[in-house]
């Protein structure tokens, strides 16, 4: 079904899309902190929207080619499992206008030191969006183990910030406030790679596929 | 199709299950930072491959439906959305573990102030889950008041966290503490917001702009 075979191509590339401009989220959040870019983060927060509308667009689609094509097994686990990483990749989209709170509220502040722990875990976050997008993309060819494995990277830095952070609310109180929304901007990143994370077991998972078993052999049941 | 209908509960039933053990876990895990109780929240962690568990199971089963049934409309939609809220109630299970790691945390130091604000930010949360499961099930109108709750839940979860400041400000020493106890008012803070996702799919599901597509896909 030529047909078919076009809108799931369509759909892989909706999900793309939704994938770089959520990357792009990431690395401009993070930039408007580094930078102390105070528009670039209004920027960031602004576009938002169009995230989440292209999330449902996505969830829409996944619907109809359902109900309409009625796909089995290895087109009918892509498609539920586009819908499952457009939500993990919206939510990361919310992290990344959360940062960019923060970056608005921080760069009013004196800086306590410069961002060293941050931009890294930002990197390493992004890498691993795309390695799990990239994964879900190319099929089942080469899966994303890598890309879990880099998760303790991000908890490793993300505690290493929380005691940097820790450190200096101990020696001068009133810095606290300051330095809770640096650990709160890495608790973000932090939760942005769990959901990457997400995304590489959901690919995993689709191309291993137990589920496939029982979709195959119907009459076992 | 009566046996698809049968299959039909056994998913919503299913679903209500895992809301019920996750709701036990948000329960037992505060329970367990209030009482300083650290045997109950190694019950918790221990606990959580079970909603794993379930979870799997749910995916496995919505699938199986899908393409063995390729349901339509209402169904299609009731089945997708199973698949979605259980993906939130799973994590709010791991927040659930979280909150019981920072117990154990906490409960072998000495008390910082007692606990008010936090039991009351999960009550509330529960309130949520079981509010939005119960709207899924009936397909009832979704209480838009459940979604206003989450601003009650963010609201506790500043105030817990400027009376912690006032702490640390006071006594550095109280750091470490405060930022675990401030630590617990967030993942109760996104435990709710899981709630909200949920009670925004049921809406989402109920009020159906997705059902219209597939109507008309299916007189085409």
């Amino acid at each position: 079904m030529a047909i078919f075979d076009e809108e799931l191509s369509a759909l892989r590339e909706k999900v793309l899309n939704l994938g770089s401009m959520v990357e792009t989220a990431i690395s401009d959040s993070v930039k408007s902190l580094v930078e102390r870019d105070s528009d670039l983060a209004k920027e960031v927060i602004k576009r938002d929207h169009l995230i989440n509308a292209l999330d449902v667009e996505i969830g829409e689609e996944s619907i109809r080619l359902i109900a309409l094509r009625q796909p089995m097994a290895r087109n009918l686990r892509f498609i539920t499992t586009a819908m499952k990483i457009t939500t993990d990749l919206e939510r990361m989209g919310d992290l990344a206008e959360n940062i960019a709170e923060r970056a608005i509220e921080l760069n009013e502040e004196p800086l306590l030191k410069p961002y060293v722990n941050i931009p890294k875990m930002a990197v390493i976050a992004q890498e691993m969006v795309r390695g799990a997008l990239d994964a879900f993309v190319i099929g089942c060819t080469k899966l994303p183990y890598g890309v879990i494995r880099r998760d303790d990277e991000v908890d490793a830095l993300t505690v290493k910030n929380f005691n940097d952070m820790l450190d200096l609310m101990i020696q001068d109180p009133k810095i606290i406030p300051i330095a809770v929304k640096r650990t709160y901007i890495a608790k973000y990143l932090e939760r942005i790679a769990d959901h990457a994370t997400n995304i590489a077991e959901m690919v995993i998972y689709m191309c291993k596929g137990k589920i496939i078993r029982h979709i195959e052999s119907p009459e076992e049941t | 199709m009566a046996k698809f209908d049968e299959e039909l509960r056994a998913l919503k039933e299913r679903v209500l299950k895992l809301g019920s053990m996750v709701e036990t876990a948000i329960r037992d895990s505060v329970k367990s930072l209030v009482e300083r109780d650290s045997a109950l929240a190694k019950e918790v962690i221990k606990k959580d491959h079970l909603i794993n568990a379930l979870d799997v199971e749910i995916d496995e089963e919505s699938i199986r439906l899908i393409a063995l049934r390729q349901p339509k409309a209402r169904d299609l939609r009731f089945i997708i959305t199973a698949m979605k809220i259980t993906t939130d109630l799973e994590r709010m299970g791991d927040l659930a573990e979280n909150i019981a790691e920072r117990a154990i945390e906490l409960n072998e130091e000495p008390q910082l102030k007692p606990y008010i604000d936090i039991p009351r930010m999960a009550d509330i949360a529960q309130e949520m889950v079981r509010g939005a499961l119960d709207a899924f099930v009936k397909c009832s109108r979704v209480p838009y008041e459940l979604i206003k709750k989450d601003d009650e839940v963010d609201k506790l979860n500043v105030q817990v966290f400027n009376e912690l400041l006032f702490y640390m400000i006071q006594d550095p020493r109280t750091v470490p503490r405060a930022m675990r106890i401030s630590y617990v008012a967030k993942y109760l803070e996104r435990i709710a917001d899981h709630a909200t996702n949920i009670a925004e799919m049921v809406i989402y599901m109920c009020e159906g702009k997705i059902i219209r597509h597939t109507e008309i896909s299916e007189g085409r």
